[in-house]
């Protein structure tokens, strides 16, 4: 099985640096590009071993996109980093035309997405990236589960050509993932099978939705399959139209907004091929608020983001389905 | 030229950001850059990143004559299917249906090109390559903040590599730039942020590129020309009118707007005329006139029966106006003496026939065209042309032809030189002249129509300027005379087209004060 049963915890930044690292060994035109946001990205663990590859353009970050743009137009891979609600959320304008036009082979790969920012409150909280980045042709949407996915992507977005955003969670996180596995663009990881619904979930709602399919089999007996779709653009189609057709019930769970993020794609998808209910657990388009690092958990259960909520959207769409 | 034919096929596009650009981007294509038509993606090439990409079609008409593309697809512009993009995007293997090779970047959304050079500046330095990466920007651009973000950042990273090109045309969509968002001082900005600045009269194409030489040079920091061009240069009902900022002309206007480009009268009072007051004061009035160049008479006391000015004075006299300096050499022995001349930042040069051989010539010339400077040849009345020039006419930009005998100013106009400079005209155009024949000697406002019909297109005025009382007005008299043989020209052209009215519409605006001298009242009137 792909899942890990160690319980271990791990940084999705801290492994993206990691990766990095190992990359920049391999491939001598790969560079970073920073906005002052080096240590926390720790794109600096890169440009601690190649100081004449990672740029820091101080807060600056529509010039940060652009010049990644002109190093790619040069012939080399780039990975830009920042804060998501300075990247996607100030530049569209900048990855439209000067890296997704293009086609260029840019990569950008932010954190501090979702509510789970904490304690910087809702001018951080960007739960508005999947919708606008997938919106873009060329574009490619990432959001992994675990550090161990985060490692795995950042070298699959590194071999692969073009655009790409990736999102990464700010906090530390359970492991779910074993070494053994690997991800491809476009495939989902069917990460626990079920027959009465199916979850599908990415970046840190993954966790979440494997606790509420334990907890929808032991007090309700529902089996559920779940889903992390870490590749939000492009999508899954088989894989949506397969659980649609097997599990009859889909639930979607996210850290973003529930309009034009991946529960509005899953619908999309699900519409067009084989239409069943589908349940959107998100942001329900509104803003996010502090909470300090121990109230992080409390935030989720404010704004309906917990296993339970998910849970409840599953008995829910069942008992709609029944009646 | 191929921009107006291609803004007009299209019926929409830049026309004045074309033009305000054209000298710029002919510089970087045709002289300075390092590049390959045939291998446009050559590893060690020059960069150019249009930033101010709304200048679309004067890019794509200056790749075209440097070789990316053949000029007859010039006429797809922004048309479905085209290559010609409204907005040029980049070439690659990725992008070929959308695009024609030699682009190096998709723009139209303004103020991101400077970053991009960046990038792309970065990289060469990290590769140790010697090449130079050129961004052409708009003055309305620089109203982006991240221009200056990445002005920032090019000095953080000491980016040598990287010159950029303000067009400083003064002009944005919405109207004038110091009324819209001003930004001057723009050189002491720039300098401020730790850029070289340089300053160039941005339709000269000598001064041009003479300082991008100057500034690939440059160590350590990276550079701005700011060049003082103007909208719509060449056009006039464009000319530094914010209405032409992003409409196209009509299609069957175009063969006027061509002709217009090819037969601007232009006036240049000769300094050495009237009372013997002193040469600044002279230019001084010229300019506030509207004079187009100053024209200086050198004589030397012994091929013509007087002594004038030397290049020394004419050093001094360079820096009290930025007009074009036409320099007419009537010396003996020009061959030996015109270094000092080319010293002493003269834009044109000629030299008379009478003095030189074919060979002395030929050496004066290739001398000039190094220094970037015009080269002219003069005949006297009594001289004809020799047979030699005709076999150098692409090294020749101008053929004074002197309608009275030299060495005085205030003679009478010679009416037979008349029939000699259209004979001329008829023949050297047949061979494929492209420069200008210049009329000098008795020409006033009366006489102008006729020189022009007879195909001088520059023209020298001593004594109708500085003979009269009032400078100021006499100049603005043969400007004004200048305007109406032109626009008589144009629009014998658009009779001929049949396009009369719809070309007195679209030029209204210049055409009623010239109205009366037009005899066009009564049409410009059942316009309304």
């Amino acid at each position: 099985m792909q899942l890990s049963n160690l319980r271990k915890t791990g940084d999705m930044r801290g492994a993206y640096g990691e990766a990095l690292v190992e990359l920049g060994n391999e491939n001598p035109n790969l560079v970073c590009v920073g906005a002052d946001t080096t240590e926390s990205l720790k794109t600096k663990k890169f440009g601690d071993k190649y100081p004449d590859r990672l740029f820091n353009l101080g807060i600056a970050e529509a010039n940060l996109v652009s010049v990644a743009a002109g190093l790619a137009i040069a012939g080399k891979v780039v990975f830009a980093s920042t804060y998501a609600a300075f990247l996607p959320g100030r530049c569209l304008d900048q990855i439209r035309n000067a890296i997704c036009y293009p086609n260029l082979n840019v990569k950008l790969v932010v954190s501090h997405a979702g509510l789970t920012v904490g304690a910087d409150g809702a001018s951080h909280q960007q739960n508005e990236d999947f919708s606008v980045m997938r919106s873009i042709p060329n574009m490619k949407v990432l959001a992994p589960a675990d550090a161990l996915a985060a490692q795995q992507l950042t070298k699959l977005v590194a071999k692969t050509p073009g655009p790409f955003y990736m999102r990464l969670a700010r906090p530390s996180s359970e492991i779910l993932y074993s070494e053994s596995i690997r991800f491809a663009l476009g495939k989902a990881n069917v990460l626990s099978e079920g027959n009465d619904a199916t979850i599908i979930a990415c970046g840190l709602m993954v966790q979440r939705s494997l606790e509420a399919a334990r907890l929808l089999k032991e007090q309700e007996g529902i089996s559920c399959r779940v889903i992390d779709m870490f590749c939000i653009k492009p999508i899954d189609h088989d894989l949506v139209y397969d659980a649609a057709k097997k599990t009859g019930i889909i639930v979607t769970a996210e850290e973003h907004n529930v309009i034009g993020g991946l529960g509005s794609a899953v619908t999309e998808s699900c519409c067009e091929r084989y239409p069943v209910p589908v349940k959107r657990v998100g942001v329900k388009d509104t803003f996010g608020e502090s909470a300090r690092d121990d109230e992080i958990e409390d935030l989720l259960v404010k704004y309906g983001l917990t296993s339970y909520d998910i849970a409840k959207s599953v008995i829910d769409s069942r008992r709609k389905a029944l009646v | 030229m191929l921009a107006i034919l291609g803004i007009a096929e299209a019926g929409s596009g830049h026309p004045g950001a074309s033009f305000s650009a054209a000298e710029i981007m002919g510089s970087l294509y045709l002289r300075v850059m390092k590049h390959s038509p045939r291998n446009p993606e050559w590893p060690d090439r020059d960069y150019f990143v249009n930033s101010k990409a709304h200048s679309a079609p004067g890019y794509y008409a200056t790749l075209s004559v440097a070789g990316y593309f053949p000029p007859d697809e010039m006429s797809s512009l922004r048309r479905l299917g085209s290559r010609l993009q409204g907005h040029p995007v980049r070439y690659s293997s990725y992008q070929q249906s959308q695009s024609v090779p030699g682009i190096e970047y998709s723009g139209g959304s303004e103020g991101i090109g400077l970053s991009v050079a960046v990038g792309i500046a970065l990289a060469s330095k990290m590769d140790r390559k010697r090449n130079h990466v050129y961004v052409l920007i708009g003055d309305g651009e620089s109203n982006e903040g991240q221009i200056w973000e990445a002005a920032m950042a090019a000095a953080k990273f000491k980016l040598d590599n990287i010159t950029v090109i303000l067009d400083r045309n003064r002009i944005q969509q919405d109207g004038f730039t110091e009324e819209i968002m001003p930004m001057d001082p723009v050189r002491d900005k720039w300098a401020a942020f730790n850029w070289n600045t340089e300053e160039v009269k941005g339709h000269n194409v000598e001064e041009i590129m003479d300082t991008l030489y100057k500034t690939k040079r440059v160590k350590d920091r990276p550079s701005i020309i700011i060049a003082n061009t103007i909208k719509g240069n060449g056009i006039k009902h464009m000319t530094n009118n914010p209405q032409w900022h992003g409409k196209a002309p009509p299609r069957k206007h175009t063969p006027v707007l061509l002709e217009e480009l090819e037969n601007e009268c232009f006036i240049a009072p000769s300094i050495i005329a009237g009372e013997p007051e002193n040469y600044e004061d002279k230019i001084r009035k010229a300019e506030r006139g509207g004079a187009d160049m100053i024209h200086l008479d050198i004589m030397d006391g012994k091929f013509v029966n007087n002594t004038t000015m030397g290049a020394e004075t004419i050093k001094k006299l360079r820096r009290v106006t930025s007009l074009p300096f036409d320099a007419h050499l009537m010396i003996e022995n020009p061959v030996e003496l015109v270094d000092g001349f080319i010293d002493a930042q003269c834009d044109i040069i000629t030299v008379h026939a009478e003095t030189c051989t074919e060979e002395e010539f030929l050496a004066i010339a290739e001398k000039l065209l190094q220094n970037g400077i015009s080269p002219g040849i003069a005949v006297n009345p009594p001289t004809d042309l020799p047979l030699w020039v005709f076999s150098h006419l692409e090294k020749i930009d101008v053929l004074i032809v002197m309608s009275v005998n030299p060495g005085f100013s205030g003679q009478q106009f010679l009416p037979e030189t008349l029939e000699k400079m259209a004979l001329l005209d008829g023949k050297l155009r047949k061979h494929g002249f492209k420069g200008y024949i210049e009329a000098d000697g008795g020409i006033d406002s009366r006489r102008l129509q006729e020189v022009y019909d007879a195909g001088a297109k520059i023209m020298v005025a001593g004594n109708a300027v500085y003979g009269s009382s009032d400078i100021h007005g006499a100049i603005i008299q043969l400007k004004h005379k200048a305007n109406v043989a032109l626009e008589r020209k144009l629009l014998a052209r658009s009779t001929s087209l049949e396009i009369r009215q719809d070309w007195i519409r679209a030029r209204r605006h210049i055409l009623i004060p010239l109205a009366n001298e037009l005899g066009i009242e009564e049409e410009l009137h059942a316009t309304e």
